[in-house]
């Protein structure tokens, strides 16, 4: 059943990659011109933006070096959310989008229970986003030493990791709604207002008394606060968010045990 | 012996909308079972609570001797959806193979054997199949793993005669095997030919279940004899079961309302030298019951 599911999100599933690698190459491959021009790009002339927008993209606090620059144009906003839209499609693929095709109507009159191929679907899921995030991991990695970046392999797995998880995290999101309700837009809608909310909460809004609190509820806010790519594997943060997932797992289960299929 | 499904009580409201209502029924190891009824009626609800795609909202049902809720027990179950969708680029061949294998294993062979006497291409990517190719693989996949029981919604739907024919009978072989076929229908036509008992549902309640032969024994059917020379039409008179006799010269009709036995008694003492009998309209019979509510109570026969 994995296997199946697997060869179902394939496609998907190398689009993605080749799509986050093209980011990956573009951004990295301009870095040298980057690091040449500190006058553009240097901590001054960043100071000159708009302070939403800064914060808004995580601060820019210095592009010129190498980890600055990784940090602010891809490990801050457009990697994470790359994955997290990547996570939510794929999701999707396991139960709302066949159970509205009528495909799944035959598959959970498999002789399989189904909490077994609730969690089948899970996990083929969880290992086609973990083949992305590996093969994008190793992209990044080579990239990077090619431009010179200065960034070892140890702070590029721990940011990877965390992606991987804010990914996973909100692709849980979007497989336990389409469990409990069977319903393609509904649930991504949901996986994507909470990222986008989650996201801003974290940034422009964590200076804002009134939302701060919501970073509690923000994936983001337990990826980015460790500042993997600067200090390392933030591993209880992490933790935090795997356990998330393992609750949004549950949720799913059992949501999808109790229902009606197809109607 | 046990019945192959038992439902008792058996109820389903979508909301507040009325799928299935008090459902009690037993199907029979052995035996083929039409189940009919018009748009709506509920055939397509009450084959989804066997195969617990959706639960009841109130009663319960026994397949094959297990609670439906019971995933290993579908193994032994064969299921056509009524609106089957397959879809992507896989190819057939590769999904039947994968059901197979989630079933407990089919051998290639008989997935072949299968696909040849449908006639049905399995190298063809399915989302490009028509809907009676697709009809075929939906088959195919029901037959595949010579399941105790065979649930078939609309199985017909898109066949072209020929194949109809085929899957026919392909029905016939799985009661000759001693397992069990339950299939839906609009129309009896379709089942009559193959099914031991039909079960007519309306607006979610099943108003009938009769046994076919029966049903051709008891139904009426119109007779015509000719004789050598004229007969007396006293020798016919008043005889059990003949009605709107007409004899003329040495013609003679009627309709006969169950067994002719009194009739071709009487015709011996003639030479008959023609004899025209039709088939009975069953047909016309279970019009009634789509139409006419005063028969619902009296009719009832949950076996
Ligand atoms: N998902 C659903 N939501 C609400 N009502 C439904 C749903 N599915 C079926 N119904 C209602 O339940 C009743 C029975 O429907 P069902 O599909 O069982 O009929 P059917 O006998 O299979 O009809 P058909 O011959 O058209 O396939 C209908 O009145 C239908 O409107
Ligand atoms: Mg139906």
């Amino acid at each position: 059943m994995i296997a199946k599911s697997l060869r179902e999100f394939r496609r998907s599933l190398i689009w993605w990659t080749i799509g986050i690698s093209a980011f990956m190459a573009m951004y990295l491959s301009i870095y040298p011109n980057i690091s040449g021009n500190p006058d553009l790009y240097g901590a001054q002339a960043l100071a000159k933006f708009p302070g939403a927008l800064r914060d808004l993209m995580g601060g820019l606090q210095d592009m010129t070096s190498g980890l600055g620059y990784l940090q602010s144009v891809v490990y801050q906003l457009f990697v994470p959310m790359l994955f997290t839209v990547c996570a939510m499609l794929i999701a999707n693929r396991a139960i709302a989008q066949p159970e509205e095709a009528g495909t799944l109507e035959l598959v959970v009159t498999l002789p399989v229970d189904r909490r077994r191929l609730l969690l089948q679907r899970f996990a083929a899921f969880a290992l086609g986003l973990l083949a992305v995030a590996v093969i994008t991991l190793l992209v990044t990695w080579a990239l990077a030493e090619s431009v010179a970046l200065g960034v070892g392999l140890d702070r590029l797995v721990a940011a990877h990791t965390g992606v991987y998880l804010v990914g996973l995290f909100f692709g849980s999101v979007t497989l336990a709604a389409g469990a409990a309700s069977g319903r393609r837009a509904p649930s991504l809608a949901l996986g994507g207002v909470w990222a986008v909310l989650g996201y801003v909460v974290v940034t422009v809004g964590q200076n804002v008394e009134a939302i701060a609190w919501l970073k509690w509820i923000s994936p983001f806010h337990y990826y980015a606060t460790g500042r993997p790519l600067y200090q390392g594997l933030p591993a209880g943060d992490y933790l935090v968010l795997a356990g998330a997932i393992a609750v949004l797992v549950l949720t799913a289960v059992l949501a999808f045990d109790r229902r009606d299929i197809g109607v | 012996m046990t019945a192959v499904v038992r439902a008792e009580g058996l109820t389903k409201y979508y909301g507040r909308r009325r799928g299935l209502e008090d459902l009690t029924l037993e199907i029979r190891p052995g035996e083929i079972f039409g189940y009919l009824g018009p748009n709506g009626a509920g055939k397509t609800t009450t084959i989804r609570l066997l195969l617990d795609v959706i639960r009841p909202t109130r009663g319960h049902v026994r397949v094959l001797g297990a609670g439906s809720r019971e995933a290993a027990v579908r193994a032994r179950i064969g299921y056509l959806p009524g609106e089957l969708a397959l879809e992507g680029r896989e190819r057939a061949a590769d999904y039947l193979a994968f059901l197979g294998r989630v079933r407990g294993g089919v051998p290639a062979a008989r997935i072949e054997a299968l696909a040849e006497r449908l006639d049905a291409d399995l190298s063809v990517p399915m989302r490009k199949l028509s809907k009676g190719n697709k009809q075929k693989i939906g088959l195919i996949q029901a037959f595949m793993h010579e399941p105790d029981l065979l649930i078939l919604d609309e199985p017909t739907g898109g066949l072209d005669p020929l194949v109809q024919q085929e899957f026919l009978t392909m029905v016939r072989e799985v009661r000759a095997s001693g397992r069990t076929v339950l299939m839906s229908s609009h129309v009896l036509a379709e089942v009559e030919h193959v099914s031991d008992r039909v079960g007519i549902v309306r607006a979610g309640r099943l108003v009938a279940v009769e046994n076919v032969a029966a049903l051709r024994e008891k139904a009426m059917r119109r007779v015509e004899l000719h004789f050598d020379a004229p007969v007396p039409a006293e020798a016919f008179a008043d005889l059990p079961g003949v009605r709107e006799l007409r004899v003329e010269g040495a013609g003679l009709r009627c309709t006969i309302d169950g067994r002719p036995d009194a009739l071709v008694k009487a015709a011996a003492r003639f030479t008959v030298v023609h004899l025209v009998s039709e088939e009975p309209d069953l047909e016309e019979i279970f019009l009634t019951y789509y139409s006419d509510e005063g028969r619902d109570d009296d009719r009832q026969e949950p076996a």
